[in-house]
């Protein structure tokens, strides 16, 4: 069994976890996602271990990945468990370079043995044998990130929601700042365009790591979407519906001019 | 490096019926781990399934939201999750930069009962620490009773 491998050939769950999939099965139909690895759960725990062979062989995939990091749990399927196990297993962006991803990938092994994620699994009934894959990829250092969701999650009704901010997405995902928010038709009309206020962003550090930069004064409240970029966005969130199917929850992010996928899931309702 | 130093292991009153060759076992399946000045490390009352010895550094041990001591290199904590599956019985703090080396419930449940000798050897030694905390518990009886009268 090859332990780790390009993200496009990650097919196994079980082995990989449903992140890592959710991306292969995303590069393998086209969509625009950066490049990167996917290392299944039992390599994780080897390197978390400090055996030497696992930190060489991962070390040896990853280095051709350009740039700082992105270092992302992708929960092995237990019931579904990947949906519900965000927020407990770590995600750590801007680990400089292959060196620095043994400590890395440790972290993400302990995060999903740590107190709350093991009080977690007790309440949902699995006090089992956590198992985390991980995807490392490229780190994108977006000009504007944030969510779509494809059907509007609150009224259901047939358009696209989008929330926008500044730099790196987990500003809008962790509720940092109060996102632009944007309603568009499956034909690309916008619908609505409400400006937050965007007092953060978050950044790459040089040395690793994020920070939150101050935003200048008249950015706080600007748009940080034109319309060519909201039509992007809906043909992105049309090509995911077509892939996987209605009702998708989607991480973005554009950088350069290239809009990028981070992530995709199916929308999850409260309460379900 | 794989697992933890057998010399730290060796001050852990659970594991001080073990000889060398079933240390070094128990070693090996040790992780490192490390966490941030003033990170919660455990939590009174929540789940675990992890035991940890200090490496560097020191954390502080709250009972009831009351701090009840500091914790050095080679001291250790969370040891009764690895048996009983029960909750936290304190919340320990970083208080400054922390490595540890870290075992978990799974991997050593199946460890202890492929190695019946070691078990057996550690459930000795945890009625003796039972004992001698019973022993502990009656003498504080005794003197708050004294102090009582």
């Amino acid at each position: 069994m090859k332990q780790v491998v390009p993200l496009e050939k990650a097919r196994d769950s079980a082995i990989f976890g449903s992140k890592a999939v959710g991306l292969g099965q995303a590069i393998r139909d086209g969509l625009p996602v950066p490049p990167g690895v996917a290392l299944s759960g039992s390599i994780v725990e080897a390197v978390a271990a400090g055996e030497q062979r696992a930190i060489n062989e991962v070390s040896k995939w990853v280095k051709p990945l350009s740039g700082p990091l992105a270092v992302r749990s992708s929960a092995v399927d237990e019931d579904g468990a990947d949906a519900s196990f965000a927020g407990q297993h770590l995600t750590l962006l801007n680990v400089p370079s292959s060196k620095e991803l043994s400590s890395a990938l440790s972290e993400i092994w302990w995060s999903a043995n740590s107190d709350s994620a093991i009080t977690y699994r007790k309440r949902v009934g699995l006090f089992t044998r956590p198992s985390v894959g991980v995807v490392v990829q490229t780190l994108i250092s977006p000009d504007s990130a944030g969510v779509m969701f494809t059907r509007n999650p609150v009224s259901g009704a047939d358009e696209r929601v989008i929330e926008a901010s500044w730099g790196l997405g987990e500003a809008v995902v962790a509720g940092i700042v109060i996102p632009d928010h944007y309603r568009v038709d499956r034909s690309g009309q916008v619908l609505e365009r409400t400006p937050g206020v965007k007092n953060v962003a978050i950044r790459s550090l040089l040395n690793g790591g994020t920070i939150e930069e101050k935003v200048v004064p008249e950015l706080v409240e600007r748009l940080c979407l034109e319309d060519d970029q909201l039509h992007e966005l809906n043909r992105l969130a049309s090509r995911c519906e077509h892939v996987y199917g209605l009702g998708r929850d989607i991480e973005w992010a554009l950088a350069g001019g290239t809009l990028y996928l981070l992530q995709c899931r199916a929308i999850t309702v409260a309460g379900q | 490096m794989r697992g933890a130093p057998i010399e730290v292991l060796e001050r852990v009153p659970l594991f001080s019926g073990l000889n060398k060759r079933e240390l070094q076992k128990v070693a090996r399946l040790f992780k490192k781990r490390h966490f941030s000045k003033g990170a919660t490390v455990v939590k009174e009352g929540s789940g675990g399934a992890a035991f940890f010895v200090i490496e560097s550094g020191e954390a502080t041990v709250f009972i009831g939201g009351k701090q009840h001591t500091t914790l050095k290199p080679g001291e250790y904590f969370g040891e009764i999750a690895l048996i009983d599956e029960g909750t936290r019985m304190a919340t320990i703090t970083a208080s400054s930069d922390l490595f540890c080396y870290g075992l978990t419930y799974w991997d050593f449940h199946p460890f202890v009962e492929k190695n019946g000798v070691i078990g057996w050897k550690l459930l000795q030694r945890m009625a003796k620490l039972l004992r001698e905390t019973r022993r502990e518990a009656h003498e504080l009886e005794g003197a708050l009773a004294i102090l009582r009268r």
